[in-house]
């Protein structure tokens, strides 16, 4: 069984890409998907976007005891998407790499929790891209 | 302006408690501080409790045994930050002449929860897909080395003082010093922080009973000020508390500075937010104690040791005292009670006169965190 960590938080392509918000009056991304904007207090504003699926690891850690339903070990970033917002996820594809701050990543989908009863809970999860930005 | 005073505190140990229920954990911590100071349980007029997961009327359970009912009693979550919230409140309640005499608790039991990392904000998207507290204090930990250098030599004597402040704490359950080599030699946790980089899960509570000016000469002839109490919440942010500063710590210390009229060179003890190791170095630069980037060194200079500049978490902190979510505010405030009083025992700070106390709690997608407290206290 498997199942979307969250429901309207991505869309599976391919090529897979997360959703987020455009707000029409200031032109800013958000993610994820949001009812109004909270940087002008507007609503109505707002239309769904799918996020770029391609980014740049800002900051990383290797986890080496997990938490109930986390994958063990695994390791968590913080990516810029390239030009849209900032957020967290899961690495995926990083035991072999040397991870550092500025390399490109991209959007894959991946198993992010395993619940008590054995459902896959499908979310994002970036991997490195090859290269190097900064 | 009328003042707002503490006039008693008590604890329970923090440590693991598996066969003792939280509600009576509770009671144990209030029955302390009412018996050391003498206060008539039917004078208090209302109270805050604090916690993070015990449960709805989780105050009321507590205070029934005593025979402390039909008054206000408010239970209030915050996260890490639950018992300073329920400080505050009390505090706000006083000042507004609700009440001469409240009390403040804060109570957890995390033990038999299936072990492992403290729970998350259960519901937080990040939160669910990895984003757990040693990952987001290992990033803090990375930026803070790219930016300025920071060391985990640095960061692991933040670990040893704390401990050495635990050993002297009879509250806190830790009964041995450590080294440098044998924090970085520890299993890993979240690169860079190793499991002596963390705090302990415990179970404990603790309770400071406050006064308004009017009476608090009639409770006692020892009364520690409260000169600031402040809370913020975090602003929208993307990276959460992964980042080298705290601008929520930064801006609610500024305004409790302010309102004190007391700045950071003449605070002499100081309990902050220390879950892991790295945060001490970052707090300690949000709150004015030196500029930012000092504090790996001069912590491994011992500039925030017991006699240094200022006594950083003497009683050893969340790191060596423990962290029951709900109950640590309130022990932080018990802790500067002691210490200003002149009370604390092995664990003293010479000539304590002023002190901060500093929570952050709550891992929330979006802002920075969930909540900060400061407390300004003087005696």
């Amino acid at each position: 069984m498997k199942r979307p960590v969250q429901e309207n938080l991505f869309e599976e392509g391919p090529p897979p890409r997360l959703l987020g918000s455009r707000c029409r009056e200031t032109g800013e991304l958000f993610y994820p998907v949001q009812a109004m904007n909270p940087v002008t207090h507007r609503e109505g504003t707002m239309e769904q976007v799918a996020l770029p699926s391609t980014g740049v690891l800002l900051n990383f850690s290797r986890i080496a005891r997990a938490a109930p339903g986390l994958p063990s070990p695994f390791a968590i970033g913080i990516i810029a998407l390239d030009g849209g917002p900032t957020l967290t996820a899961q690495l995926t594809d990083w035991q072999d790499v040397e991870l550092r701050t500025g390399m490109p990543v991209e959007m894959t989908l991946g198993c992010v929790r395993t619940e008590p009863d054995g459902t896959s809970l499908i979310g994002p999860q970036y991997r490195p891209a090859g290269g190097s930005r900064t | 302006m009328s003042g707002v005073y503490v006039v008693a505190a008590g604890m329970t140990p923090f440590r693991q408690h598996p066969d003792t229920a939280v509600h009576e954990l509770a009671r144990q911590a209030v029955w302390a501080a009412i018996t050391s100071s003498g206060i008539d349980p039917e004078a208090i007029e209302l109270a805050y409790a604090g916690h993070a997961y015990q449960g709805q009327c989780f105050g009321q359970k507590a205070l029934l045994k005593i025979g402390i009912t039909g008054m206000p009693i408010v239970n209030c979550e915050n996260a890490c930050a639950s018992g300073a919230s329920a400080v505050w409140g009390v505090y706000n309640a006083i000042k507004a002449g609700q009440a001469d005499i409240g009390l403040a608790l804060g109570a957890e039991k995390l033990s038999g929860r299936g072990g492992g990392f403290t729970p998350m904000v259960a519901d937080d998207l990040e939160s669910i897909m990895g984003r757990v507290m040693p990952a987001v204090f290992a990033m803090m930990a990375r930026k803070h080395m790219e930016r300025y250098g920071t060391t985990l030599e640095q960061m692991a004597s933040v670990a040893v003082k704390n401990r050495r402040g635990g050993v002297l704490n009879p509250y806190s359950a830790w009964t041995e010093n450590i080294t440098i080599e044998e924090v970085l030699a520890a299993p890993m946790i979240a690169e860079p922080l190793t499991r002596l980089s963390c705090c302990p899960v415990s179970d404990g509570a603790a309770a400071v009973i406050l006064a308004s000016e009017r009476v608090v000469r009639r409770l006692t002839g020892k009364p520690v000020a409260i000169r600031a109490a402040v809370m913020a919440s975090g602003r929208r942010n993307d990276v959460g508390m992964a980042d080298d500063n705290s601008e929520m710590t930064i801006r609610a210390a500024r305004q409790a500075y302010e309102i004190a009229g007391i700045g950071p060179d003449e605070i002499d003890v100081c309990e902050l937010h220390d879950p892991f190791t790295i945060a001490e170095l970052v707090h300690c630069e949000d709150l004015g104690f030196c500029a930012p980037g000092e504090a790996g060194p001069l912590a491994l200079g011992g500039h925030f040791d017991r006699d240094g500049a200022v006594a950083v978490s003497p009683s050893g902190g969340l790191l060596a005292r423990g962290h029951p979510l709900g109950a640590t505010g309130v022990a932080q405030i018990a802790e500067l009670f002691w210490q200003l009083r002149g009370e604390a025992g092995d664990r003293q700070v010479p000539d304590a006169r002023a002190g901060l106390a500093h929570t952050v709690g709550g891992g929330v997608t979006g802002i920075e965190a969930g909540a900060t407290s400061i407390h300004i206290l003087t005696r």
